[in-house]
């Protein structure tokens, strides 16, 4: 079935209500609302336990770095499953091509090896240092 | 091998100056000149005077392209390498008396300078043409811009950018016709050219004859593309003054003769008279601005600018007389400016003043000085007898065939040339001694060395000018006839 | 193509050389790695091949263009000193490992069948870019120019994607030659509107890898804020690869449908160079005026890019050698001036300024400055001069008469501001201090001048293998 773009006009028209209505609401609000500025209601609670300083506060670099090496890895370790899904039918079907895929899972094994080996000796899975 | 080694020489003698230090650099700088200029006179002899190119040489430089390093000298060719040749010792020895920091650069530069000049007045091929157009243009701008006075930053600059700007429209024309030549790979090989530009419509002809009009009137400089000139010439040192006056703005005028005429001719009949018509502006303009100059060095340059406007209104009258004239004078101008330019330098040397007002009364204690001073002037002033006389003789006969008109308006530059001229020596060199005058040095040996021959040759070519005559006639004449076929 | 692999190796290679306790080793091992690259590279030479089911293609053209992006990269290795031997915030191994990465992707470029490789390889020569972008962590300049940079190229990228994903839809093939196939079959006016978009896309992405307006506004920015060593990698190396990718895109794949996007790419040609050019003039830093340098000449390539002629290759290429000697041993220039200011506690700007009084202390310095200034000008008796030549002459051969002569006078342009840095070399009153220069760098210095005036007066030596 061919779609003409005139077909896509529903999409249009909701995407336009759903935009205006968050803009009307928001100027509505905006305006109609009253606005009383005290010093109580600027606070981020106005109950509970008085806060302490900023919310973005610094945290140490050594996060960041444990958590992308951990999303790395985890991405990396991933592409085996689907390897070892087919691997099963290349040992079934042909043996030579099992051989060059087995070859070829160990390179990358040793890639990501080489990797892990840098990411020790370079001291960034000691904690305190 | 001839023009080869004519090239090749001043660069090699250029990098020995270079290398070297002090004292050494102007000996080696001087002899290389010498021996160049017996190179010089080598090829002059040996030339037989017929409209063929002789010492022709040629090698594959870009091969996939077609263009070739090709050079060789004909009669047009030789009367600029002559030129060259000659005027470039002269110009060495006359830096001995002044103290230029770094001096082996300078005599370097100028050697780099005399190598491409050589380039261009022996290229053989419209590419090979145009890299020694723009080569020369590199040693001159360092010599002015290092060596030069106050402004030299700003002037210089603006000078190599018009220049430039010019020659670029030439690159463009160059391309044009290049890309025009039969055969897959194309040639650039100047006849070549000539043949596909002569096959152009009028139309076409006509953009091609603008492009390369601009970029040669703006070297020469013709009206109203001169600005740069006037403070370049003051701003340069004197060895760039000459250089630029006496030799570079020849390449101007030879582009006309080389390139433009014959590759656009029916471009030229179509706007040729609108070139004169500017040329001739540029003639009694440049005549009276001259006039009233105060400063000498600036009074030179203008009197150069009117120069070059007889040259290039002979040029474009396309008769044999305007174009033997065109050459007679190229090679008698660039003597008798660099001799004035080398006066002007002497003066400024011993008074520290270039000024009209301030000077005079310099001949009571130099009677060698205003002897030379008086023969050159005269050469200037194109009186007969002098090398001055028979260019601008011929000049205004050819333009006066082509129209009489015209010829008579140009004819004026004779009567504002003796003017500005006179006034020029009557104003500095007469009357009465002013305060910076007082104890004037008449000349040293080597400023004799150098005045002495230019003097003679002031004498000499106006008394035998057959010596070049008969060499450029074979030549102009066979260009005659490709233009007017 | 065994380059490819052997550089991604001697990446790797280097990050455990940084392990051992010798920073000095780094430079000649670095120099080492890429003189075998380049040795392997040349072993391709006259053999046309495919690589990893069709995904690469290797033939003269390939092996001419990886071998222009390898000298380059010596070139910058060798003036890289070592990043300062004996600084504690710098990771030498790392950056030339990353350097070698990026390396791994513009041969990628250069070489790809596949619009998947080209995807591919131009995301490992951008982020390594990215990173090495931001490698002087402790300078504002560089960390906002490294965040920028990631931003706008990853929308670059994103743009390329889709303009990818959008032929794939209209083609069914990612292969450039299936693509140029159908393309042409398609030019008869059977083409659905999705290719054309995706072609545009495309070449907006890789237009904005080569910095061309009005794609550029990150260049000036960035080119200043990136430690001047990887400003010469960005702007030499990245630059060949972009055009290498456009001119095979466009000079096979799009062929077809040549006349939807002539028309735009002649008027971003003019676009690219006016704005290049003119914006130079205004500079007072020498680091931002090599940036606006550099779109102008984005300006003149896609100029012969776009001629499209029998000569086209050879011209970028050449272009390219000589726009990426000249700029590198500008670069080197710089960064010793400055960093010996540095040294002696003065402030420095890299202003045109900080070259005043080069000339009478460091004549060598001063001479590779002009030669390197001169040739990036286009003036005679340098590369730059016969790279402007020939791309002009294709332009004419194509007939493109008016951005040829808005390049024409743009060049004239060009010759004012680079003057200036040899105006303040020889001719302005300044104090630098004479310098002494490592042999290596020295000896890169030589070369690169050297190569620039022999290239000068001997195009053909070049050229003819081109």
């Amino acid at each position: 079935m061919q779609y003409q773009p005139s077909d896509y006009l529903p999409i249009i028209v909701q995407l336009i209500a759903a935009i205006g209505f968050i803009v009307a609401t928001m100027i509505a609000t905006h305006s109609l609302g009253p606005k009383r500025n005290t010093k109580l209601k600027n606070e981020v609670f106005e109950c509970g336990i008085e806060s302490v300083g900023d919310a973005r506060t610094p945290i140490s670099v050594k996060y960041f770095l444990v958590a992308i090496l951990f999303v790395l890895f985890d991405v990396e370790v991933i592409f085996m499953y689907p390897w070892a899904v087919n691997f099963i039918h290349w040992v079934n079907t042909s043996a030579a091509v099992a051989k060059e895929m087995f070859l070829e899972m160990l390179v990358f094994m040793a890639l990501l090896l080489t990797g892990f080996v840098y990411v020790i000796k370079k001291g960034i899975l000691h904690w305190e240092k | 091998m001839l023009t080869l080694t004519l090239i090749l020489f001043p660069i090699i003698a250029g990098l020995l100056t270079l290398a070297s230090k002090g004292e050494n650099a102007k000996t080696i700088a001087s002899a290389a000149a010498f021996i160049e200029l017996a190179l010089g006179a080598y090829t002059y002899f040996s030339f037989v005077p017929d409209a063929s190119t002789q010492f022709g040489l040629s090698y594959d430089w870009i091969h996939a392209a077609g263009v070739k390093f090709s050079i060789g000298i004909d009669g047009i060719s030789l009367i600029l390498v002559c030129l060259t040749t000659l005027m470039v010792p002269f110009i060495i020895v006359s830096t001995f008396n002044s103290n230029y920091t770094n001096a082996n650069n300078l005599y370097a530069l100028i050697l780099f300078m005399q190598a491409a000049l050589v380039g261009v007045f022996t290229a053989k091929d419209g590419f090979l043409f145009y890299f020694f157009f723009e080569a020369a243009l590199i040693p001159v701008y360092f010599i002015a811009a290092i060596w030069g006075g106050e402004n030299k930053i700003k002037v210089t600059l603006k000078f190599f950018i018009f220049t430039m700007f010019g020659s670029l429209f030439m690159l463009l024309a160059l391309v044009y016709l290049y890309m025009k030549t039969p055969g897959e790979i194309h040639t650039s090989d100047i006849t070549a050219l000539y043949e596909v530009g002569q096959n152009l419509n009028p139309s076409q002809q006509g953009y091609i004859f603008w492009a390369f009009f601009i970029a040669f009137a703006i070297k020469m400089p013709l009206f109203p593309f001169h600005t740069w000139q006037p403070d370049t010439y003051v701003e340069a040192p004197a060895p760039a003054t000459m250089l630029l006056s006496g030799i570079m703005l020849k390449m101007g005028t030879y582009g006309l003769i080389r390139i433009l005429l014959p590759i656009v001719p029916a471009g030229v009949q179509a706007w040729g008279l609108t070139a004169i018509i500017l040329s001739v502006i540029g003639i009694v303009y440049g005549s009276i601005i001259a006039i009233q100059q105060k400063d000498m060095k600036r009074l030179i340059a203008y009197s150069s600018f009117a120069h070059v406007g007889l040259m290039s209104a002979g040029i474009f009258s396309r008769t044999l007389d305007g174009l033997q004239g065109s050459l007679i004078q190229m090679l008698a101008h660039g003597i008798n400016v660099i001799g004035l330019f080398f006066i002007v330098e002497i003066i400024q040397q011993r008074t520290k003043s270039r000024e009209l007002a301030r000077l005079g009364g310099i001949t009571q204690t130099t009677p060698n000085l205003t002897v030379y001073f008086i023969i050159i002037m005269l050469g200037s002033v194109a009186l007969p007898l002098t090398n001055g006389f028979v260019g601008e003789f011929l000049l205004l006969k050819g333009v006066y065939e082509y129209n009489v008109w015209i010829g008579a308006v140009a004819g004026i530059t004779i009567i504002l040339g003796a003017v500005y001229m006179l006034r020029l020596v009557q104003k500095s060199m007469f009357g009465i001694t002013s305060r910076i005058t007082e104890g004037f040095q008449d000349l040293t040996f080597s400023e004799k060395a150098v005045l002495f021959p230019i003097a003679f040759l002031v004498i000499a070519l106006g008394i035998a000018p057959n010596a070049f005559l008969h060499i450029t006639e074979p030549a102009v004449s066979q260009l005659l006839t490709i233009i007017t076929k | 193509m065994n380059s490819i692999i052997a550089l991604s190796l001697f990446g790797i290679a280097n990050l455990f050389l940084g392990f051992l306790n010798n920073r000095k080793i780094l430079l000649p091992a670095t120099l080492a790695f890429v003189l075998v690259a380049l040795g392997l590279n040349l072993a391709d030479w006259n053999q046309e091949y495919l690589w990893f089911n069709n995904m690469l293609r290797t033939n003269n053209l390939s092996v001419n263009f990886a071998s222009v992006i390898l000298v380059a990269t010596f070139l910058v290795v060798a003036v890289s000193r070592g990043f300062g031997d004996d600084e504690e915030h710098t990771h030498p191994a790392e950056y030339y490992a990353i350097m070698l990465f990026s390396v791994v992707g513009a041969i990628m470029m250069v070489t790809f069948e596949n619009l998947i490789m080209l995807f591919v390889g131009l995301e490992i020569l951008s982020v390594s870019m990215y990173i090495l972008t931001g490698t002087d962590k402790r300078n504002l300049r560089s960390n906002e120019a490294a965040l920028k940079y990631f931003l706008m190229g990853a929308f670059a990228t994103g743009i390329l994607l889709f303009g990818i994903a959008l032929i794939y839809g209209a083609t069914g093939s990612f292969n450039i030659h299936g693509i140029e196939a159908l393309v042409l079959t398609a030019a008869g006016g059977s083409a659905p509107a999705l290719l054309y978009i995706g072609i545009v896309m495309v070449i907006i992405g890789l237009l904005f890898k080569v910095s061309a307006a009005p794609f550029h506004f990150w260049t000036p920015d960035v080119y200043e804020g990136a430690p001047a060593i990887f400003t010469a990698f960005m702007s030499t190396v990245v630059k060949t690869a972009g055009f290498a990718a456009l001119f095979r895109l466009l000079g096979g794949a799009f062929t077809g449908v040549y006349g939807t996007w002539i028309y735009i790419l002649y008027f971003l040609t003019m676009l690219t160079l006016i704005i290049g050019n003119i914006t130079a003039v205004y500079q007072q830093s020498f680091k931002r005026m090599l940036a606006y340098s550099s779109i102008s000449h984005a300006g003149y390539l896609m100029l012969t890019a776009t001629a499209k002629v029998a000569h086209t290759q050879s011209s970028i290429l050449f272009y390219s050698l000589a726009y990426s000697v000249a700029t590198i041993s500008a670069f080197a220039v710089l960064m010793v001036v400055a960093e010996t200011k540095e040294s002696n506690a003065e402030k420095t700007n890299e202003n045109f300024d900080i070259f005043n009084g080069l000339a009478k202390n460091n004549p060598l310095l001063a001479f590779v400055l002009t030669v390197s200034m001169l040739s990036l000008a286009g003036i005679p008796l340098t590369a730059g001069f016969w790279g402007k030549f020939f791309i002009f002459s294709d332009a004419f051969q194509r007939g493109i008469v008016v951005p040829l002569v808005v390049a024409v006078l743009m060049s004239a342009v060009g010759i004012y501001y680079y003057f200036k840095a040899i105006i303040s070399a020889y001719f302005k009153e300044g104090d630098v201090p004479a310098i002494e220069l490592k042999p290596i760098y020295k000896i890169t210095l030589i070369v690169t001048t050297l190569l620039t005036i022999v290239l000068g007066i001997a195009p053909d030596l070049v050229k003819s293998i081109f």
